[in-house]
């Protein structure tokens, strides 16, 4: 038998395995290509990262512009109702690796319209479901969805306008990057497991 | 009216000029600006504003500094001048002064109301209410549910009771109804604060006229350009348009129909004094917007009043430049508030 077939007795907890000839540069090969696809990740993740900045810097400078126009007391929380009906909610659905992902869908079909400029409203619901509980869809239990953009009057600026269309763009981009976090996390314990394995395998090569 | 104000203006209302005109030395110049600019986070904008006229007026406040903040303690800083110039005024200054707390007042009373629609608590916004526009009955605002409740049981007796003359109606007040009553209380109050201005003729007239046709004006291109895209209709939209201006009667008809940007810019080109105006907005991103335009004219004819003596423009045009200063400076802080993900 060779040397590295047979994990070592002495690991406490450890349980013998066959792992057959050849395992220990299989298993390289697997870490190589998982260790690219994490990186491919965490660089997709940096990428939109800066996208949601850029665009929740737009939308913020967008609302200083409106506060200019309309005076700064006009914009702000004294416009909104403490308690608000999302018109975006966060779905999870497994994938065929067993890893969850974010969906946004809008609350009505009928009306397209999204979410307001509110930054509470645009975390508010990504984060509290964040944690992969799913949703089932509420009934039609909202009234009439309105524009958020009608809480600051009828006649807005276009800047508020303008802010409201970054911040719809920025939640799409958050959604993407809570389940490209999920990929990475689980990238990154498999990519632990293998080394372990890779490690037990190969003892004085770690 | 009597002509030849330089006779008898000092008798009344010498030293109230004289006192706006050191207000005035005191508004930030261009260094103060471009100081304000290299500025780097709040504190270094509370520092740059203690070696100006402001001085040490944030020295109460508890950390951290927020934008709200500053923005609320210069109001409180201009509202004590301006009680100061009020408190000292005689007749007809002193109608003038109330005429210019009353677009204030027209300010609060729609933040009381929309507070109400969305079940806030009337202390919170109280706070949020601006110093210049307060008046006894406030607090009592939000028990209204139509516009002729709000006129009966609360404002009859406030200095807004004149402008509700086209406001009354039966509508409950939703979003869009007050938004048609803020706009036609505007109107109805600009209209008066013209014909005030015009018969008290003299240097008053000649400054502030041409002054408040110019907001008239630039009221209706705003309110036609925010319309785009919205349920207001075209008569309603009508409606709200302030007469006391250059464009009344046909511009407002033509700009009635108007249904973009460049159907306004056509109306505007008839009039010498906007075509100008129209031809300096930059298409998209990066360029003058309209409503930028219009504040470097405002700010323009407001610096032109101090030009002229012994006539009460110098008050309105001192508390309008004051409070464009508010506005750039908290235009230029909130870059700081920037929240990062």
């Amino acid at each position: 038998m060779a040397n590295g077939d047979w994990t070592t007795w002495e690991e406490a907890g450890s349980r013998p395995q066959f792992l057959g000839p050849m395992a220990a540069p299989d298993l390289r090969a697997e870490l190589d290509s998982l260790l690219l696809q994490l990186f491919q990740d965490l660089e997709e993740l940096e990428a939109k990262r800066a996208a949601l900045n850029a665009r929740v810097e737009e939308g913020w400078l967008s609302l200083s512009k409106a506060r200019y126009s309309m005076g700064a007391k006009s914009v702000g929380p004294l416009q909104y109702a403490s308690l608000m009906e999302p018109q975006v909610c966060v779905y999870t659905s497994e994938a065929q690796d067993g890893l969850q992902r974010f969906w946004l869908v809008r609350a009505s079909a009928q009306t397209p319209e999204e979410v307001g400029p509110r930054e509470a409203v645009f975390l508010y619901p990504a984060l509290r479901r964040r944690k992969g509980l799913t949703r089932t869809p509420e009934p039609e239990s909202f009234p009439a969805l309105r524009d958020p953009l009608n809480w600051f009057g009828i006649l807005v600026p276009h800047s508020l306008r303008q802010a409201q269309a970054s911040f719809r763009e920025g939640l799409q981009l958050a959604a993407d990057m809570a389940t490209l976090q999920i990929r990475i996390d689980w990238g990154r314990s498999q990519l632990r497991g293998l080394q372990e394995k890779l490690k037990q395998l190969e003892p004085e090569s770690a | 009216m009597l002509e030849g104000a330089e006779f008898y203006f000092n008798v009344d209302h010498g030293y109230l000029e004289g006192l706006v005109r050191g207000c005035k030395a005191s508004l930030l110049t261009q260094q103060d600006y471009i100081n304000l600019v290299q500025c780097e986070t709040l504190e270094d904008v509370k520092i740059h504003l203690q070696t100006t006229d402001y001085g040490n007026f944030l020295a109460n406040q508890t950390n951290p500094l927020t934008v709200s903040k500053i923005d609320t303690e210069m109001r409180k800083k201009l509202c004590r001048e301006f009680e100061y110039f009020r408190n000292h005024s005689l007749e007809p200054l002193s109608t003038f002064f109330t005429y210019m707390t009353c677009s204030y007042m027209i300010d609060n009373v729609i933040l009381l109301m929309n507070g109400a629609l969305q079940k806030k608590s009337v202390k919170e916004i109280l706070v949020k209410c601006h110093p210049l526009g307060r008046f006894t009955e406030m607090e009592a605002v939000n028990i209204a549910e139509t516009p002729s409740d709000l006129f009966n049981a609360v404002l009859v007796e406030t200095p807004l009771a004149p402008f509700f003359q086209d406001c009354m109606s039966e509508n409950t007040l939703d979003e869009l109804n007050i938004e048609l009553l803020r706009n036609k209380l505007y109107k109805s109050y600009l209209e008066a604060f013209y014909k005030f201005c015009k018969n008290h003729g003299d240097v008053t007239a000649e400054i502030m006229c041409p002054i408040l046709e110019f907001e008239a004006d630039r009221r209706a291109f705003i309110i036609t350009l925010n319309s785009f895209g919205t349920e207001l209709s075209k008569d309603d939209r009508e409606t709200l348009y302030p007469t006391c201006g250059k464009l009344y009667p046909e511009g407002l008809r033509l700009l009635a129909q108007a249904e973009d940007f460049d159907q306004m810019r056509r109306v505007a080109d008839h009039y010498g004094v906007y075509k100008p105006l129209f031809e300096a907005v930059g298409d998209g991103s990066g360029g003058k917007t309209l409503e930028d335009v219009f504040y470097e004219r405002e700010v323009q004819m407001n610096v032109l009043a101090f030009n002229r003596q012994f006539h009460y423009g110098v008050f309105y045009a001192y508390t309008k430049l004051k409070e464009q200063e508010m506005r750039n400076i908290v235009y230029r802080s909130s870059s700081f508030e920037v929240p990062i993900l």
